[in-house]
């Protein structure tokens, strides 16, 4: 079991089609294509991505702005779908969780608990039934019927982050910047909460900015630039590198 | 994996489509005292000022008149009303279609959901209307919901197209408003199509909404069942429809995203 690949990436690809000037009208779509002018800039997302994730393991996605990681985790979670390369990977068993999907301004956070819960894939019976925790969790007691637009950006952030990890996951987990929010008290009792998470068993893709968030969870860390692998490997090595790249480039 | 569908995850689809039609319910009734009720009012409003203007001119000819245009208003609003709305679906819900693992589907698919529950606000209104005009119960009523259910279809299959065509060109919500008032013209909601002939006629009696509106006026009001053809034509329409829309969405859903990325 242990040393089954969960995730197998093979010669991975992801290019996007970049207008050079963009265009969403049908006029200006035929009076272009008549000119011959629909051109395109091709973007690449992701080159060439070899990567096979074990069941258990708790894999760091590190990398700078637009480098590919978003893409990365939204292809492996069935969001988006490759140019070329071969994926193999169980997309049912891919849970993804991003904070406050879906969240609506103008309704209540109570509403906005079932908004958010069904669109991640929990079922009404789940929600009813874990309601509590997650208020309790967010520590938005007395707070429920009040709409988001009222809340701080801290106050929605925690409650999606309680909804997101109400589950128990047993299978793939990926996250997308979720350890990042609230003040220091929220920060160590949510990095507590994905520490359980991942000691359930679940194995773990988290793509995070801090790589000190990194470097206390993963089992193991890949660095994206610009598209292509750059490093795979122990997640303070992986990290050290990252960090002196970035220092050089600033 | 497509083929695999369990009744689990059937009933989790319901229920996103039950929240996100009821988001959509609460948005467009928030800072409104009489809420959902407009969606009765609005049609009972409607079918009397248009009542008002047309009975001298029609009602000789037309039985029951403020009762023929009141289903015909209704079913239109439910055809037009998903269908216009199911076009923005996935522009509308652009961020959470790339963050979230549901169906692309389910967007427009919602949209048309929530039509059909305002459908059923102005059906119980049409209810009310039809006790006061004393119209008999009668078997033929039993029919209303496959009629209901029909044009759902319908409006699905074209939603779904339109939905694409907008995530692609912005211009086709203000080619579909002219379309879409043509259409009501050619769908004798406020006139009967026994006043025309020719090709103008067979036209109107071709178009798969007038099929709808007529064979719900038939079953509704004058306990009358729809022949072999009206049946054909309305199951037909139902069903191509719905087909051709799922064709398509799927055919470009994946291209939609890259575009709309």
């Amino acid at each position: 079991m242990e040393d089954t690949n969960i995730i197998e990436l093979k010669d991975l690809c992801m290019d996007f089609k970049l207008a050079v000037e963009p265009c969403d009208s049908l006029k200006e779509r035929v009076v272009r294509g008549l000119q011959g002018r629909n051109e395109y800039r091709i973007l690449h997302a992701l080159q060439d991505i070899t990567l096979n994730v074990k069941s258990g393991e708790v894999l760091g996605i590190v990398g700078s702005n637009g480098s590919g990681k978003s893409t990365l985790i939204k292809i492996i979670a069935g969001v988006l779908k490759q140019t070329k390369g071969e994926l193999k990977v169980d997309k049912r068993k891919v849970q993804l969780l991003t904070l406050g999907t879906g969240f609506d301004r103008e309704l209540t956070a109570k509403e906005n608990v079932y908004l958010n819960g069904s669109l991640i894939g929990y079922s009404k019976a789940f929600l009813d039934q874990h309601y509590e925790k997650i208020v309790e969790f967010a520590e938005l007691e007395g707070f429920m019927n009040e709409k988001i637009k009222k809340f701080s950006s801290g106050m929605s952030a925690r409650l999606g982050f309680a909804i997101a990890t109400a589950g128990d996951f047993k299978d793939i987990l990926v996250l997308d910047e979720v350890l990042s929010v609230g003040d220091m008290a929220f920060r160590r009792k949510s990095g507590r909460r994905i520490h359980e998470l991942i000691h359930g068993g679940a194995t773990v893709l988290m793509v995070s900015h801090s790589t000190e968030t990194i470097i206390s969870h993963c089992s193991r860390a890949v660095w994206l630039e610009k598209g292509i692998l750059k490093m795979d490997g122990a997640p303070e090595a992986v990290c050290q590198s990252y960090r002196s790249y970035m220092n050089a480039k600033a | 994996m497509k083929m695999k569908i369990n009744t689990e995850q059937i009933k989790q689809y319901l229920f996103v489509i039950r929240q996100l039609s009821s988001r959509e319910i609460k948005r467009k009734y928030t800072r409104t005292y009489l809420g959902i009720l407009w969606s009765v009012l609005n049609p009972l409003l409607t079918m009397i000022v248009m009542a008002v203007v047309f009975t001298q001119i029609f009602q000789r000819s037309i039985e029951y008149y403020p009762l023929y245009l009141m289903a015909g208003q209704i079913l239109w609003q439910l055809f037009s009303g998903a269908t216009n709305s199911a076009m923005t679906s996935l522009v509308d819900n652009k961020t959470l279609l790339t963050q979230v693992k549901q169906p692309k589907i389910i967007f427009p698919m919602s949209r048309v959901f929530t039509a059909a529950i305002n459908f059923g606000y102005t059906f119980i209104a049409f209810l009310v209307l039809l006790v006061i005009f004393r119209i008999p119960p009668s078997l033929t009523m039993l029919l209303a919901p496959v009629v209901f259910l029909c044009t759902l279809m319908f409006s699905m299959g074209i939603g779904y197209i339109l939905s694409c065509l907008y995530g692609l060109f912005g211009d086709i919500r203000y080619l579909y408003s002219v379309l879409l008032m043509m259409w009501m013209y050619l769908s004798a909601i406020f006139y009967s199509v026994d006043y025309l002939s020719g090709p103008i006629r067979v036209f109107i009696e071709n178009n798969p909404v007038y099929n709808f509106i007529h064979c719900f006026r038939k079953v509704m009001i004058y306990g009358q069942w729809p022949d072999g053809a009206e049946w054909l034509r309305m199951i037909g329409w139902a069903a191509g429809g719905y087909l051709v829309g799922l064709l398509v969405f799927r055919k470009t859903e994946h291209k939609l995203m890259m575009h709309l990325w």
